[in-house]
């Protein structure tokens, strides 16, 4: 097992990803259960096995630019399938986090793109306003009637208000005091360690 | 029975029949929903991959909001917000130091001891068989159904603690207690990458594709869900299948919560049946329960 025979410098990495995580990655078989079951794993999406071998072996550019964290939709297959239950979706959360510390620039914008406006309107509103987050996705995107049919076939159901797509709820001030505190706590941390 | 009943962003707007049809049930089976007050987002997804602690502090809010009801059981339709919730409870109770973070963030107390359900685990087992069986005024005989589970309802197995993650037959069983005739199949818990959805389509559509090609297989009349995502997914991503399969790809995606409705006679427009792009009132109408 040459992994456990780099110097500690060279376990860094590693070690804060199994720390921020809180999967033993150590234990990893190696055996390719995971991406064999990975819905998200294809030609180009490497998958949680490789991702995983990328850490082990410190390759700390390349796995934080490993596509296959920013795919990941958490539907927690392999963690349910893995001999030693590592759970990916916890090992995506730590990496995207040590990403945006590392100011590593997302090398999937479309989903970093909707994912934050996303938050940004749970930020803004306490509840996401679905409908125009979608809007405000493909408006981004540069293709604004993307699926705008099937919107509309839901419309004249019924299904769906227009109203929703322009107009946000109510606001939450006690939601976005949680992301401030949150923040804030980062910061401090930030300050900390340097 | 008083439950709290967390509805979660999805089911106020773009999943309208699965609230309406949820509530309408439970009034039927002499539950009552006490909508928690001012609850807000769990964070879904994004939160959960962009930052863990915004994430566990946004469903530790919804989590004193809820203990403020004074009811020991809060009752989850969305799968995502019902795993979300859990796991926050479970992380926050296994982690004093955590815990602590977390009170600041949220600035309130948290005591950690709720009952935390998803709404067809919590029909199919606290109330029971026996007592839907007993609601049945109108048996969906008939009707040829795959169940669908998706993913956040039951996977892992060690978050979730419900059902089954690879083979669950909790829906099945409830489908059966209607009268329905369930088919068997491999693709219960396959992902449809629903969370993928806008960014990357072409991903989306070909997870679909397999699972819809399979109910074609099948020769299902229709496909029941318990998530308002993979009913979002699975419906709307039919017409391009179909156009890459060169075949007519049309298969109702129903709420479970709808077709229990039906079963007890309750009318299909008021189910919201009439809402999904593809129309389930046809089918039902052939088969005489609309
Ligand atoms: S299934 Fe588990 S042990 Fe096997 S490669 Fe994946 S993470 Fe490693
Ligand atoms: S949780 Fe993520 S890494 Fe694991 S199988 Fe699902 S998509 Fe793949």
């Amino acid at each position: 097992m040459h992994r456990l025979k780099g110097h500690p410098e060279e376990r860094r990495f590693l070690e804060e990803v199994i720390e921020k995580s809180g999967q033993n990655l150590l234990e990893c078989l190696q055996c390719g259960k995971c991406t064999g079951s990975c819905p998200i794993s294809s030609q180009t999406v490497g998958g949680p096995r490789q991702l995983i071998a990328r850490i082990l072996h410190n390759m700390q550019d390349a796995a934080l630019e490993d596509p296959t964290w920013w795919y990941c939709v958490s539907c927690g297959t392999c963690a349910n399938r893995c001999p030693v239950e590592i759970n990916m979706y916890q090992v995506a959360t730590a990496l995207c986090e040590m990403a945006e510390e590392a100011a590593v620039a997302p090398c999937e914008p479309a989903i970093h793109r909707f994912e934050e406006l996303f938050l940004k309107s749970v930020r803004k509103y306490g509840r996401v306003q679905e409908l125009k987050t979608v809007m405000q996705f493909n408006m981004r995107s540069f293709q604004p009637f993307k699926d705008a049919k099937k919107g509309l076939q839901l419309m004249l159901k019924g299904a769906i208000s227009p109203v929703h797509f322009i107009k946000g709820g109510a606001k939450d001030p006690r939601v976005a005091d949680i992301f401030t505190r949150v923040e804030q706590l980062k910061q401090g941390e930030k300050a900390h360690e340097s | 029975m008083k439950v709290s009943y967390y509805p979660g962003c999805s089911l106020e707007v773009t999943a309208k029949p699965y609230d309406t049809s949820a509530q309408q049930v439970c009034r039927s089976l002499g539950v009552e929903l006490e909508e928690v007050p001012q609850w807000c987002c769990c964070g879904s997804s994004p939160a959960l991959k962009m930052d863990g602690l915004l994430s566990t502090a946004l469903s530790a809010q919804n989590l004193v909001h809820i203990e403020g009801q004074s009811v020991d059981k809060v009752v989850i339709p969305c799968p995502f917000c019902f795993r979300r919730l859990l796991s926050a409870q479970e992380e926050i109770q296994a982690d004093q130091d955590l815990k602590t973070t977390v009170q600041n963030v949220i600035q309130a107390e948290i005591a950690g001891q709720l009952d935390i359900q998803n709404l067809l685990g919590f029909l199919r087992y606290d109330i029971g068989l026996e007592s839907i069986r007993e609601k049945v005024v109108q048996p969906l005989s008939g009707l040829r159904l795959l169940t669908y589970y998706g993913c956040y309802l039951v996977k892992p197995s060690g978050v979730t603690h419900y059902d089954d993650g690879e083979y669950p037959v909790s829906m099945d069983e409830v489908l059966q207690a209607l009268g329905a005739e369930v088919l068997d199949w491999d693709f219960k818990t396959e992902c449809c990458g629903a969370g993928l959805s806008l960014s990357k389509t072409d991903t989306v559509v070909e997870l679909t594709r397999r699972i819809m090609r399979e109910a074609k297989f099948k020769e299902a009349d229709a496909l029941v869900v318990a998530c308002q995502l993979c009913q979002a997914n699975l419906d709307m991503r039919q017409e391009e299948i179909g156009k890459a399969e060169d075949t007519d790809m049309a298969i109702p995606i129903i709420y479970f919560t709808q077709l229990m409705g039906l079963a007890f006679g309750l009318p299909a427009k008021q189910l919201g049946l009439n809402h999904h792009l593809i129309d389930p009132i046809s089918l039902l109408k052939s088969k005489g329960l609309a």
